[in-house]
């Protein structure tokens, strides 16, 4: 896989970014809503309009696959290239926080 | 206890959904709410309490096998499903107090919302101005030439239609 199948994705948005994280392991939607909210400390909340339109397009993208469906609710997980792809955003994370950090020091 | 039911006829265009949904939670403060909306511009209401609902649309093509998750999310973020027309779908849920809920967090959403719809909107108008296209050289005066004229009207229309939610889009974007 090139570097352009992945850059091509970055940077993530934040409620993406979160969405991806939460699904590093199998998950349904209601399920990463409230992992989103629990792990960005509630200064993400996800709307079900927002996610289901997420989670649709990372699909189509082959960037999360469905893994099962129990009850009504699907629950997906990240491929191999959406592993990828969260990598590279997590990389430039990174370096936005370093830089982050050292203008603080000044705020 | 029979339940009193009312409908009232009110249009709205698709650009105007923010006001359809401000419009239906001030019904619900007066007593009124939503129970039904099976044909365009006619809603149907329950007469109760007063209950501060919020209401929200979304446009959304969902496949037959994706039907049960869609709504099912929904519902478990709380959003109660009162109907659809066409690819729209109405939810309302409970306002606690100073808060507002959402179905889009994000304003990457809402505009994708809105692009859905200019999508959809777009492949009515390819076909409508090939019928124009086809065949310019018909008798002015023949009523084909009349069903080409209201085409073009209709045609005319969506184009409006168009520009006015890719203002909408371009709206939420600057915020």
């Amino acid at each position: 896989m090139s570097r352009d199948d992945i850059t091509k994705y970055l940077p993530l948005t934040e409620s993406t970014y979160y969405i991806m994280l939460s699904l590093i392991e199998p998950l349904h939607g209601y399920g990463v809503m409230q992992k989103v909210e629990e792990i960005s400390r509630g200064t993400v909340r996800l709307g079900p309009g927002t996610l289901y339109g997420v989670f649709t397009t990372l699909e189509k993208e082959g960037l999360i696959v469905k893994v099962k469906e129990e009850d009504r609710r699907k629950s997906y997980t990240l491929t191999q290239k959406g592993k990828d792809v969260l990598y590279g955003q997590i990389e430039r994370l990174e370096i936005m926080t370093e830089n982050g950090l050292i203008v603080r020091k000044r705020l | 206890m029979a339940k009193t039911i009312i409908r009232k006829f009110k249009w709205f265009w698709a650009w105007q959904d923010e006001k359809e949904e401000v419009w239906l939670g001030e019904m619900s403060r007066k007593g009124y709410h939503l129970i039904s909306v099976a044909l365009p511009g006619i809603y149907t209401f329950a007469v109760g309490e007063p209950r501060d609902y919020v209401y929200r649309l979304n446009y959304q093509p969902y496949s037959k096998k994706d039907r049960d998750d869609y709504f099912q999310l929904f519902s478990d973020a709380g959003w109660e499903h009162i109907g659809e027309i066409g690819l729209w779908q109405y939810f309302r849920k409970e306002a606690k107090p100073g808060e507002t809920p959402e179905i889009f967090t994000d304003v990457e959403s809402k505009v994708a919302k809105y692009k859905r719809l200019l999508g959809y909107l777009f492949i009515f108008l390819v076909p409508l101005w090939t019928i124009l296209i086809i065949r310019l050289s018909d008798n002015p005066y023949s009523w084909v030439a009349g069903i080409k004229i209201f085409i073009l009207i209709v045609g005319l229309f969506l184009i409006y239609a168009f520009i006015r939610i890719a203002l909408r889009i371009k709206q939420l974007k600057r915020l």
